[in-house]
């Protein structure tokens, strides 16, 4: 819908969640309604001269605290008029011809406004009388995003240079009541602007352009002091970004507009242990599907045959069949795919790619049947429980008989696609799945959880299996556990039923399960030299769980057939290479 | 005043020449601006010239005879001569609006639609005319107080459509400001942030400079990153790997031929 007033630069819902406000171009505040079905205009607030950048209600809804370049202006929601127009200083000290872009705006309960603007400042000003109370030069560049914890006594501000400062209300003396805010803790975990920034009740999160996630736990905050507690840095979302087509050899990128196929280059060479091969046939690039509009690529998948691609954006299913003559592939698309499939969070096609399975964003799982150039939808299975949770993971049997899915909270639930009814549900845990796989000829359902516990369930026998009860008992090594990124795929190989091939972002594990597991005391990472050693001390100190770091960080990994083992780097220079310019900073020395 | 011609001899002719040509000769220093009694440069420089060489040679010869009436002929010629070359001036100015009129007249008529087509509008037009006062101020206040759903139907309304009648081609008509509009202020506001964030003022770096300076702040220091362009002469690298091909080939054959003979 469209609110005639321009771009809309900032939006903030009132505290009771009825109400919603909107900052546009023009300068205009407008008011909205939040109904069941629907959001209704409400009406205008006065109109400002500049472009209103950001929204703040007070707790009460009572005012509102709108930022703009160079004033802060305060309304009152029931009549809509402006009671205080407070002018900000265009540099902490000093007259600037650049103007002050108040970029974000905070309204604490006592009445206290918090603005944090481009000049580098934060400053606290009175909304009763309209006047500064106090301000706090910071950086050099722009500060750009302000977050409140719930109890009002500490915020957060995130810079351009990176640095995010923590700001905590501490009284003057020991034992006074009278209380100042006063920044306490820098944090320099960026190298790009912050722009935004969130506080929850034990930690401080914040992001930016550099794309990493930062989560600081606050230290006083935390009980358990143990590996929770350490700095978390994410940079590489949790999603299957990748899939394999193994009968052609085919990899399918998904970005976030378009799609790539590329099919793998090979050779005939051979060599050592360790050796690198030429390549006598170098990896093509076959096709480049780009989605028309802004939406983003949500999910995307090509069959184990290669001849469909499907993938998902906010308002749009799309499937694609794709004819390979000679050297030459072409695509054809499937027209009038059903409203339901839209917004879908996991695509999954069957071994054989006869059947598609589609988890979409309302809690459902769609079955298609795929035949020579049409589809058929075959069955929905709806959600269980009163509550809609979305499937976000999907694993489907090599023979074709069971499905896996997994949500946010409940267990993993199986159903049978032979009679098409649901078959059981692995009891729940605490921490959500990351992975899903299911063997090949024993159907046993492995999930790794983002604690670091894999765990191994027989599918037909409805119980855990020995070997997951076994390292329960006996629980995984500490390193394991202490590991950063989360297990994001699962593979099995074909001829060896005792093999679980797993990777996170910088490593990949083979478990062997015929070998014995690790305790705490044994190495869980075998050092290169081990291969030099006699069979007898190897044999001494072999476990389950062989672990390579040699690729890092790791994107992707999959079994192609029984002697080919396809993964996926991603260099973290290259996405820095194509970074927007970050802030110059003077270091000592260059 | 009078030019005195440096001959003290007075004709009574002479007198009377000079009083006549008061009114040309006061015309003559008019136009050329001369001072009272100072022979100008012009006449009277070449006759003085000519006096003294005179003088060199007889003292006793007279001066050239100027009667009147010829210096009245010309001085006549000289008045026609200026205003004749005034009137063509004149002239010529008036052509030159009279055309550029004629061109705006002509231009005014093609951008008007033909006169055919404007009659049958505003005959259809005119059932239209007395709703359209109404539905226009509602657009105009619509900005400002209005609510939105009243909003988007008068919106809806002030895309004057135009009904096609009684005419074999039929055509909607849409305001074309409201999509300007639109696209004045997306431009606004994607500038706007480009140069709050990335524009003159602000201290940003290259992102080369960044990379070279991470190396530089290493444990072991290596170079500073430098950005290649691959795609640099895609069609000289690629005549030079023809080229080399060639030439191993010629090479061999000809080393072949070396050894086998």
């Amino acid at each position: 819908m469209d609110a005639f007033g321009g771009p809309i630069w900032s939006m903030t819902a009132s505290p009771s969640g009825s109400q919603l406000l909107i900052g546009c171009e023009d300068g205009s505040v407008k008011l909205f309604q939040i109904t069941s079905d629907k959001i209704q205009f409400e009406r205008n607030f006065d109109r400002q001269k500049s472009r209103i950048l950001s929204l703040s209600w007070h707790p009460s809804g009572t005012h509102i605290a709108a930022g703009s370049i160079d004033y802060i202006s305060v309304f009152d929601v029931k009549s809509g008029s402006a009671t205080h127009k407070m002018i900000v200083d265009r540099r902490y000290m000093g007259v600037s011809k650049r103007k002050c872009i108040i970029w974000g705006v905070t309204f604490l309960s006592d009445g206290t406004v918090i603005s944090v603007d481009s000049a580098g400042k934060v400053q606290f000003w009175d909304s009763a009388t309209g006047t500064l109370v106090k301000s706090h030069l910071i950086a050099n560049a722009d500060v750009q995003s302000i977050a409140v914890s719930d109890q009002e006594d500490s915020f957060v501000v995130g810079t351009a240079e990176g640095t995010v400062f923590h700001f905590q209300l501490v009284s003057v003396t020991s034992n006074s009541n009278e209380k100042q805010w006063v920044r306490t803790k820098p944090f320099q975990h960026h190298t790009h602007d912050v722009r935004a920034v969130a506080h929850s009740p034990t930690a401080l999160i914040s992001g930016g352009t550099d794309t990493h996630l930062v989560i600081r736990p606050l230290m006083e905050k935390v009980e358990v002091k143990n590996y929770d507690a350490a700095l978390r840095k994410i940079t590489f979302p949790h999603r299957r970004l990748i899939s394999c087509s193994k009968k052609r050899h085919l990899l399918l990128f998904q970005f976030a507009h378009h799609l790539e196929l590329w099919r793998l280059g090979s050779t005939v060479a051979t060599g050592k242990n360790g050796d690198i091969l030429p390549l006598s046939k170098n990896a093509d690039h076959l096709l480049q599907l780009k989605t028309k509009g802004p939406e983003n690529i949500i999910c995307s998948s090509i069959s184990p045959c290669g001849s469909w691609i499907a993938c998902s954006t906010a308002s749009r299913f799309f499937l694609y069949r794709l004819s390979y003559e000679r050297d030459s592939i072409s695509l054809q698309r499937v027209p009038k795919m059903p409203a339901f499939l839209r917004s879908a969070l996991q695509i999954l096609f069957s071994e054989d790619s006869t059947k598609l399975f589609v988890a979409s964003n309302q809690g459902s799982l769609h079955i298609i049947q795929l035949s020579e150039g049409c589809f058929k939808h075959l069955h929905t299975f709806q959600p269980q429980s009163e509550t809609v949770e979305a499937m976000c993971l999907l694993a489907v049997s090599p023979d074709g008989n069971w499905l896996a899915a997994s949500g946010t909270s409940a267990g993993v639930r199986i159903y049978g696609l032979k009679e098409l009814k649901p078959h059981c549900t692995v009891p729940a845990y605490n921490f959500p799945v990351t992975a899903l796989g299911i063997a090949p000829n024993t159907n046993n359902l492995v999930i790794a959880h983002s604690d670091q516990q894999v765990f191994e369930y027989s599918i037909p026998d409805k119980q855990y299996t020995e070997w997951s009860r076994a390292i329960q008992k006996q629980g995984f090594h500490h390193l394991w556990l202490q590991r950063d990124t989360p297990i994001t795929h699962i593979s099995f190989h074909p001829k060896r039923p005792m093999h679980i091939l797993l990777h996170d972002a910088y490593m990949f594990c083979i478990i062997d399960k015929s070998l014995p597991l690790p305790n705490d005391k044994t190495l869980l990472y075998n050092p290169l030299s081990l291969t030099n050693e006699s069979d007898v001390i190897r044999r001494r100190t072999a476990h389950a769980f062989k672990i390579s770091k040699k690729y890092k960080p790791l994107l992707f990994m999959e079994l192609l057939d029984e002697r080919t083992l396809v993964a996926v780097e991603r260099p973290l220079d290259d996405i820095i290479a194509q970074l927007p310019p970050p802030i110059k900073k003077k270091k000592f020395g260059t | 005043m009078v030019q005195l011609r440096p001959r003290a001899s007075c004709t009574p002719a002479e007198a009377d020449a000079m009083v006549d040509e008061g009114q040309p000769a006061s015309e003559e220093v008019a136009e050329h601006g001369l001072l009272l009694g100072q022979p100008s440069s012009g006449a009277a420089a070449e006759p003085l010239e000519e006096d003294e060489e005179g003088d060199d040679e007889s003292d006793d010869e007279a001066p050239e005879e100027l009667t009147f009436a010829s210096a009245q002929a010309e001085a006549r010629e000289e008045e026609r001569r200026v205003r004749e070359t005034a009137r063509r001036d004149k002239i010529l100015l008036k052509e030159k609006r009279k055309r550029r009129e004629e061109l705006f007249i002509e231009q005014k008529k093609r951008k008007l639609l033909p006169d055919a087509v404007l009659e049958k509008l505003t005959t259809t037009s005119q059932t239209n005319i007395k709703k359209s006062p109404g539905k226009l101020k509602e657009v105009d206040l619509q900005k400002k107080h209005e609510g939105h759903d009243k909003g988007s139907d008068s919106k809806k309304a002030g895309t004057q459509k135009v009904q096609p009648g009684s005419q074999n081609k039929s055509y909607v008509a849409l305001r074309l400001k409201d999509q300007d509009l639109r696209d004045a202020r997306q431009q606004a506001a994607k500038a706007f942030i480009q140069n709050s964030l990335y524009g003159p003022g602000t201290n940003r770096m290259t992102v080369n400079k960044f990379l070279s300076l991470a190396n530089k702040r290493l444990p072991v220091k290596r170079a500073a990153a430098q950005f290649l362009n691959n795609t640099w002469g895609a069609q000289k690298k690629q005549n030079a790997k023809r080229f080399k091909r060639r030439w191993m080939f010629r090479k061999m054959k000809a080393s072949g031929r070396v050894n086998g003979s």
